[in-house]
């Protein structure tokens, strides 16, 4: 490990101050004397206190620009990488490179090995701690949750921090595309994309051939009642599943009301929320009230994983192909899911 | 000439206070969710060469700006409560009451909506709200002179208690991750300090906390009651609003960059006027020292004590200072 | 120079009816001057004005020849003491603390005590007999004590004049007596003047050398107690029946309130 500076005020740095407090005041040693010169330290040692982590493993770096258009000096072969995300840990883990992993965060739970690396915090509440005491010499950073804040003390201790924003289909393949060319995988990268641009593919191409477009009622809040807007990944899943999207909207996250739902006369329910199936059965009991529902009707009343539907990952290729099935019960006899 | 009779006790009880303080934040700085041990944390600092770099980089870079973002807002908080006990005659005043917790909350809120950073975007805008709030008040009471104090008093309960209502309106329209932001806030979170925001704080508060300590006699003074003091010779209108406004200031600059820390200003100034007398010449260095090594402590046991991550510091200061502060209430009746 | 204090045309108000209304008088160094009459009739207005604490809105008032507005706060309160009426104080201080503030208008503003600083304190605590309570917390005392207390604390300042609100009320009669005859010997023994206002007239009576009879914000009548207590005014001003004669103890006015039972219809004195 390269140690070029010593790096950080010990004692040796701090006697200036004393030095300084004992010529400027008398010479007697009273406690004001005393006093006087720790301050007079405690200024010297935060003036000369520099503190950067010695270099990492890595010898040789690049520079690169990451997804959101920062520039970033990345080494040319990351041996110790943090994933700041857990979707970031899934596409690491997609691409083969878990070698490099070196810390997750706390619900990074697929795939299942990703539960027995060290943790770094929550993806909105990192422990910078942890992060620094694991020695990274690269995190991978999403835009939308990791705090700022937490980015810029990484990269003032000399920690490069790259980047990205996987907001939906295109984006998570734009992102598994940079990872790669970051993590050296770029082949294993591109194989993943195409792999999903085909099963886009095929899903589009059955849609195509479907009868209608049902209106879906997507919730993922169950007490408040809270569905999906437009500037959401599940919106995009949901019309390219061939369903209408009725909660379609500004607001990213908007609040139902049980009589606007009714209004809105659904003909696909589909619940998603962290909790088990007694609560689902609930859920579904309480919907079957209203009898004059579409939906409630056909019994066209489904839960979903949420594991697929909650964060931005390859797996969201999973989640259209299983809301295509649900949108189009006609599919499931057609195309048994790969 | 012969020292002054206080000087002994003041000295004497500044320098156990400063010991308590270095103390604290010595365990602060070996606390931390990477642990270390008393004495690694006593070599990182001692500058030997055999310390592994990455935890003096965690000590000095982490924890220290944090420790010491603690003794500062720890020790204004407490002088605050002091201050406002003081300037109302009221035990139960603390240092939000004159709407700067509202106030401040509002203007945080607001701020991590509109999705600044919490510094300075964050902090200038809580800093804004509780002057905001402070001005108000200052304006509801001008046209009283008789019941100065009650009516300070009442107009800060109700303006408190009007911003709570706009802050929950406002929290129930965030659903997604400021929610998170806005929470934390709330309760005091004394993490992502850095260093050169925590030396502009402290070179903020100094001079607040400098004419605290000058002004501690005339508090004396004003406690014997209003008109007493004057006819003691004491500017009771200069020093009133003087030490009003420099305290306010002082209790908005950290609370915009902690949140709201709650109890510390009650109980501080309680438990040391239960160990050291009521004397403010005395009580104003204790409560700065003391209030400072107080609140290093909460935090330490804010990151020791989850098993995953953090609670904010303000969880810890209400689950020790509440049952603290009953304990001093009973004790002093006696 | 005999005069401590002039007074001339004080009026005040409140902001509504006029509470003091065209006040002139002076009092003499050393003297012991007391202020009676009934609730309401401004008297403790008029010890605020002399004390510095109120700004009378007409008038002027000259302090040792030299006027009241002049003086610099802490040079006033070198010159003048009030003690107000017994007020609760919620912080819990020891008397010798309470005394000791009285050294104030002799210190900086970081107010640190000298030795001999603490040796005036010691004195004022054993000129008014409350060594014993030296180091007893306020809220501990009796209403008595907490009186001689805060005289200590005036005493301690080493005014030359010292103004009292009300000193004897809610006393026991001990404490009464005790008060008074302290204010007497400091009369005596150092030349200090006394203003007091009170709402006893017989004990007024005993000790003052001259009385102030106010009575709805004017001056009734000044002079010595013989002078004022005039059965007829009295019986006006505060409107009851009563019997003025000479105490059995001295040449000094007594008066004997006379409850419905014993009154005479239609007579007079």
């Amino acid at each position: 490990m390269n140690k070029t500076n010593k790096g950080y005020p010990g004692l040796i740095d701090i006697s200036p101050g004393f030095f300084i407090a004992t010529c400027l005041e008398k010479p007697a040693v009273t406690m004001k004397t005393v006093i006087k010169s720790i301050c007079y330290s405690a200024i010297c040692s935060l003036l000369l206190g520099v503190c950067h982590l010695p270099a990492g493993y890595a010898a040789t770096f690049t520079d690169v620009t990451d997804p959101l258009g920062r520039p970033v000096r990345v080494p040319a072969d990351p041996r110790r990488v943090i994933a700041l995300a857990p979707n970031i840990t899934e596409i690491i883990f997609a691409l083969k490179q878990e070698d490099r992993l070196k810390g997750v965060t706390q619900f990074s739970d697929y795939p299942a090995e990703a539960r027995n690396f060290p943790k770094v915090g929550s993806y909105v509440q990192l422990d910078l701690e942890r992060i620094v005491a694991l020695k990274p010499d690269l995190c991978i950073a999403i835009k939308d949750g990791n705090p700022r804040t937490v980015v810029q003390r990484l990269e003032t201790m000399g920690i490069p921090v790259y980047a990205v924003d996987p907001r939906n289909l295109d984006s998570v393949m734009a992102t598994v595309l940079a990872i790669g060319s970051v993590l050296r995988a770029e082949t294993a990268a591109r194989d993943l994309v195409q792999a999903m641009q085909k099963r886009i593919a095929r899903v589009q191409a059955a849609v195509s051939r479907a009868a209608g477009r049902p209106k879906v009622f997507f919730q993922i809040g169950i007490s408040p009642i809270v569905s999906v807007g437009t500037d959401t990944f599940i919106h995009e899943l949901i019309e390219k599943a061939g369903g209408t999207n009725l909660a379609a909207g500004d607001t990213p996250y908007p609040r139902f009301s049980r009589e606007q739902v009714l209004g809105l006369s659904p003909e696909v329910i589909i619940i998603t929320s962290m909790t088990r199936a007694a609560v689902f059965e609930r859920v579904k009991e309480e919907w079957s009230r209203w009898p004059d529902m579409p939906a409630v009707r056909n019994r066209q009343i489904f839960i979903a994983d949420s594991n697929l539907f909650d964060r931005p990952s390859p797996r969201l290729v999973e989640a259209l192909e299983v809301l295509t099935t649900l949108i189009h019960p006609e599919f499931k006899k057609e195309n048994p899911s790969p | 000439m012969n020292p002054p009779v206080i000087l002994k006790r003041l000295v004497v009880v500044t320098c156990v206070m400063f010991l308590l303080l270095l103390a604290a934040m010595l365990l602060g700085l070996s606390t931390g969710s990477t642990g270390s041990s008393l004495t690694a944390t006593l070599q990182a600092i001692w500058g030997n060469q055999e310390t592994d770099p990455t935890l003096a980089a965690i000590i000095w870079r982490i924890r220290l700006p944090r420790v010491l973002l603690a003794a500062l807002v720890g020790a204004t908080l407490s002088v605050g409560g002091l201050v406002f006990q003081a300037l109302l005659r009221n035990p139960l005043a603390e240092p939000y009451i004159l709407g700067i917790s509202g106030g401040s909350a509002i203007g945080a809120i607001i701020g991590i909506l509109l999705g600044f950073s919490p510094f300075p975007g964050v902090a200038l805008l809580a800093f804004s709200g509780s002057m905001a709030t402070l001005l108000l008040i200052l304006l509801m009471v001008s046209g009283q002179t008789i019941l100065k104090r009650e009516s300070l008093l009442l107009s800060g309960v109700m303006v408190n208690a009007f911003c709570a209502a706009v802050i929950m309106f406002l929290v129930s329209l965030t659903q997604d991750s400021r929610l998170h932001n806005i929470i934390f806030w709330l309760m005091g979170d004394l993490s992502m300090a850095d260093l050169r925001q925590v030396a502009i704080l402290g070179a903020t508060l100094l001079p607040g906390l400098i004419l605290i300590f000058w002004f501690a006699h005339p508090m004396n003074l004003l406690l014997a009651g209003k008109e007493t003091a004057q006819s003691m010779g004491v500017h009771v209108k200069l020093v009133t609003v003087t030490l009003l406004i420099a305290t306010s200031f002082m209790v908005s600059a950290s609370v915009s960059r902690s949140g709201l820390l709650g109890f510390v200003g009650l109980v501080m100034p309680h438990l040391l006027r239960l160990l050291l007398g009521p004397d403010h010449r005395v009580l104003v260095p204790a409560c700065i020292l003391g209030g400072g090594a107080y609140m290093v402590l909460c935090d330490l046991l804010a990151r020791a004590l989850p098993q995953q991550g953090e609670m904010p510091a303000g969880v810890i200061t209400a689950m020790i200072g509440a049952p603290l502060f009953i304990f001093l209430m009973k004790t002093s009746k006696r | 120079m005999t005069t401590a204090i002039d007074i001339n045309e004080i009026g005040h108000a409140y902001g509504g009816p006029d509470v003091l209304q065209d006040i002139s008088f002076s009092i003499d160094i050393g003297e012991f001057f007391i202020v009676i009459g009934p609730n309401g009739s401004g008297k403790t207005t008029l010890l605020k004005i002399l004390a510095g604490i109120l700004k009378p809105q007409q008038g002027r008032l000259t302090l040792f020849d030299r006027p009241l507005a002049s003086y610099p706060r802490k040079e006033l309160a070198r010159k003048v003491a009030y003690v107000p009426q017994l007020t609760a104080l919620d912080f819990p201080f020891t008397v010798t603390e309470i005394v000791l503030m009285g050294r104030s208008p002799h210190l900086g503003i970081l107010g640190w005590e000298q030795a001999d600083d603490l040796e005036i304190a010691k004195r004022a605590i054993t000129f008014t007999e409350t060594e014993h309570l030296a180091h007893r917390r306020l809220n501990e005392l009796s209403g008595g004590e907490r009186q001689r207390a805060f005289i200590a604390r005036a005493i301690c300042q080493e005014p030359k004049i010292i103004l009292l609100d009300e000193p004897t009320a809610s006393l026991d009669l001990a404490h009464q007596i005790k008060v008074m005859d302290l204010m007497e010997k400091l009369r005596t023994e150092k030349n200090i003047t006394i203003v007091m206002v009170s709402h006893d007239v017989n004990l007024a009576a005993m000790y003052a050398q001259r009385l102030l009879l106010l009575n709805r914000g004017r001056l009734v009548t000044l002079g010595p107690p013989r002078d004022v207590l005039d059965y007829a005014v009295l019986e006006e001003i505060y409107g009851c029946t009563l019997l003025v004669d000479e105490s059995p103890i001295g040449r000094f006015p007594r008066i004997t309130l006379v409850p419905k039972k014993f009154q005479v219809p239609g007579a007079g004195k």
